[in-house]
């Protein structure tokens, strides 16, 4: 199965080298989903593309059916929330003038900004799909609404989405409508929040901060014991 | 016998009879993580072969078991199956904590699903640590229990109350095991 | 009024004659609990059956058992400190994890490790990959029966385990990877041994191919055994030797541009067009023949020069989304990372693991097989635990 060649690397300074195997696809994705297909980046070798969330369903089933993306490679979900409170809370004790130079994420607003195909809400469902005649892979975004986050299952059109939406929303919240069973399939059943989210707190972690640097910690009884322990250290 | 329980049993059979049961331990195995692997590496290998010390890994079901040697990362899921079959053992059992996972968490200290610590659920007799431990670390944490078993007071442990370790030996850590990656 | 005793005797023949009847009839709806402790389920799966007999009616593979919480634990720790954590993923292999998360981190740092750091990445790399699947090799025989194979496989991967060793400090989890290169050069002498215990390697496929291939039993037991169609397959994800077993050519390090030194070696891809179990056993004994000729090569040609790129003291990465994935010797392994332009760590770190989807047929390819066959299937799809729950 011979594929369409993609145009050998011109390094030009500015512009990135033309990639029209991946300008076709996107065309004819705009054309198949309308007003539907949000923003597309096309970076790195790779294509990523932004859709409104009531186009989740018909963009899985259009790449599918009529571009050959048959092999589904994953399903998640991404929590953009930019918590200052939180990043002080994990950070590392011992990089203090790091985040004083900081072009830091607390300006750009409730949510982390610098995404790769863009994002409103603070949730955001993202999926991987891949041509395996073409060699040609694709990640499909798509943001959800903060209150009510949910959007339309793939389980009809790839199979294998089934235990990914399973657990995107043992971990996010997500509901997949259509879905034959929401249930979990990591945690045990009377694990209470959604540990992805920002908002779900490391307990370990807060209870006792990391401490940064310890010093070397004195070796306990070495003139004790005659078994003659000698801890080696870390 | 009613000998043993009332704590008439003679030291030098007590010895006879501890090391007959120090030689011969049989490991249920419970292998969880990366320390199966390793654990699987001194009794399947013939490189680090557990079998010369007595102990042989052939057990399937912990009617017949007597030694559990929890390797890998305990999570919240499996606790209660590790409690269930635990005390599906026969007495006297013991259990050795493979791995730091299995001690304390491990690398996974933070983590919302990990057990901190096998010794949370079942009573520990040796520690083995390493990340993994090398299986020359786990042939001197059997070692060692097997010291400890060969120290043992019968009687105490009939009554039920926690083995008294009649003789002078380490207490129960492997120090220096394995890579701490 | 009373029963005469002919009368209580016909009564209780009828109904036992009745419930003889009954309890012929009554071979549906055992439901068998296979796990989470159990000799063949290679760590903590429980797999639910539902069984009209010796068929299953209905499989449900519950897992978790063995989840740690990676992707959560990523976004805590700095890139260094995930590559410890992410080492312990797919425990067998373990330096295959680190290198396409450390790829994808130096996409968002904007670095590129040099010639030489690429190269004995590529070679660990398919180190690794010898190291688990001989293990496989091994333990497939156990799963059906046949005991003395796996001590090969634990003889013959010692000798890897060491080479490993002597290279990066761990006989596994490596920990070997640094953002922009490599901790440590090789040491003396290391090369010329690796070409030696290839030898070995080669050795040991030929025995297993002796041992397990031509043994009659084998093959009645994996004939035919839980064929995947590939279109089937493609659609849950199954990827590495699951998929090319039935007939796709698929190969990452083959078919993606990578800066790992696939590229400059002369291998093959191997595709087997049954999809039975046989086939992925067949598949996977032939790519670890390749993986060896593959560490030949890469070993006669290892460029000299720095293992590691200069990169500025203090380094902040800047915003951005890479995905990376690799030919990891369970499937397709990827990492799609987002930093958001922060001191510490990733922001997000999705983690998308090969046997996760490859576990995920098995409600689909269960229905209908015999117990002694779910064994097989599950064996010949071979999955590591931590690779599916992570």
């Amino acid at each position: 199965m011979s594929d369409a060649p993609t145009d050998d690397q011109t390094e030009d300074a500015a512009p990135p080298p033309p990639d029209p195997e991946r300008e076709e696809l996107v065309a004819a994705l705009r054309r198949d989903l309308g007003d539907w297909l949000i923003e597309h980046v096309n970076a790195n070798g790779d294509l990523w593309v932004r859709v409104d969330r009531k186009a989740w369903l018909k963009a899985g089933e259009v790449l599918r059916e009529k571009h050959g993306f048959d092999y589904f490679c994953f399903l998640s979900g991404i929590d953009w929330l930019n918590n200052a409170e939180l990043v002080q809370r994990y950070e590392q004790v011992w990089d203090p003038d790091a985040e004083a130079a900081g072009d830091g994420a607390a300006d750009e607003g409730p949510y982390v900004g610098g995404r790769v195909a863009g994002g409103d809400t603070r949730f955001q469902v993202f999926a991987r799909v891949y041509n395996v005649q073409r060699k040609l892979g694709i990640t499909l975004k798509a943001d959800l609404d903060d209150a009510n986050p949910s959007v339309d299952s793939w389980v009809t059109v790839y199979r294998g989405a089934d235990w990914h939406e399973r657990e995107a929303w043992e971990m996010y919240g997500f509901e997949f409508a259509g879905h034959p069973g929401l249930r979990h399939i990591y945690l045990p059943v009377e694990f209470e929040g959604f540990p992805l989210r920002k908002d779900f707190a490391l307990l370990a972690r807060v209870v006792k901060p990391w401490p940064g640097l310890v010093d070397k910690e004195p070796v306990p009884g070495e003139d004790e014991e005659e078994g003659a322990e000698e801890a080696a250290p870390a | 016998m009613g000998l043993v329980e009332k704590g008439w049993l003679p030291k030098p059979l007590t010895k006879v009879l501890n090391s007959a049961r120090r030689y011969s331990v049989w490991i249920y195995q419970w292998g969880l993580a990366c320390c199966a692997i390793e654990m699987g590496s001194a009794l399947a290998s013939p490189r680090y072969d557990v079998m010369r010390l007595g102990v042989i890994p052939f057990p399937a079901s912990p009617r017949q078991a007597d030694l559990l040697v929890v390797s890998g990362t305990l999570t919240d899921k499996l606790a209660p199956s590790l409690r269930r079959l635990y005390e599906q053992m026969p007495d006297p059992k013991y259990v050795i904590s493979m791995g730091s996972c299995a001690n304390c968490g491990g690398p996974y200290w933070d983590s919302y699903s990990v057990t901190k610590g096998c010794d949370q659920i079942v009573p520990v007799d040796v520690y083995v640590p390493g990340c993994p431990p090398r299986p020359e670390a786990l042939l001197e944490g059997i070692v060692l229990l097997q010291q400890r078993i060969g120290d043992e007071d019968m009687a105490e442990r009939w009554k039920g109350e926690p083995p008294v370790v009649a003789g002078p030996t380490n207490s129960g850590v492997v120090v220096g095991g394995g890579p701490i990656a | 009024m009373t029963v005469t005793e002919p009368q209580q005797l016909a009564y209780i023949a009828g109904q036992a004659a009745e419930a003889r009847l009954r309890f012929e009839l009554e071979t549906e709806g055992m439901t068998l609990n296979i796990g989470p402790q159990h000799p063949a389920t290679h760590g903590t799966l429980r797999i639910i059956v539902r069984l009209d007999g010796e068929q299953v009616v209905w499989a449900d593979p519950s897992c978790g058992y063995m989840h740690r919480g990676y992707e959560k634990l990523a976004e805590v720790r700095k890139y260094q400190q995930v590559t410890t954590l992410v080492n312990r993923i797919d425990w067998l292999s373990s330096f295959c994890n680190e290198v396409p998360f450390i790829l994808a981190a130096e996409q968002l740092y904007e670095v590129e490790a040099p010639p030489r750091a690429q190269w004995i990445r590529t070679l660990l790399f398919e180190m690794g990959r010898i190291a688990n699947i001989t293990l496989f090799l091994g333990e497939m025989g156990v799963q059906l029966g046949a005991i003395t194979p796996v001590f090969y496989a634990f003889r013959d991967r010692e000798h890897v385990l060491n080479l490993i060793e002597a290279a990066t400090g761990g006989r596994f989890h490596p920990n070997y990877d640094r953002v922009g290169g490599l901790k440590d050069d090789l040491p003396k002498g290391w090369v010329e041994e690796t070409k030696a215990v290839m030898d070995k390697v080669r050795e040991f496929c030929d025995q297993m191919e002796d041992l397990l291939l031509g043994n009659e039993i084998f093959e009645r037991r994996m004939r035919g055994i839980g064929v995947i169609p590939a279109r089937v397959g493609l659609g849950y994800g199954l990827s590495g030797a699951n998929i090319r077993a039935s007939g796709v050519d698929w190969d990452i390090r083959r078919d993606e541009p990578s800066v790992l030194a696939w590229k400059d070696c002369d291998w093959k891809v191997w595709t087997h067009t049954d999809g039975d179990s046989f086939a992925r056993y067949w598949v996977r004994l032939q790519e670890t023949r390749e993986a060896a000729k593959l560490v030949d090569q890469l070993c006669d040609g290892l460029p000299s020069g720095p293992i590691m790129a200069k990169m500025p003291a203090r380094l902040r990465v800047p915003k951005g989304e890479a995905w990376v994935h690799t030919e990891n010797p369970l499937g397709e392994m990827g990492y799609y990372v987002v930093s958001d332009g922060g001191p510490s760590g990733p922001f997000r770190c999705k983690i998308r693991s090969a046997s996760f989807n490859n576990i995920s047929i098995l409600p689909w390819i269960l229905r209908g097989v015999y117990v002694p066959d779910v064994i097989t299937i599950l064996s010949s799809l071979y999955f590591i635990l931590g690779d599916i729950d992570r």
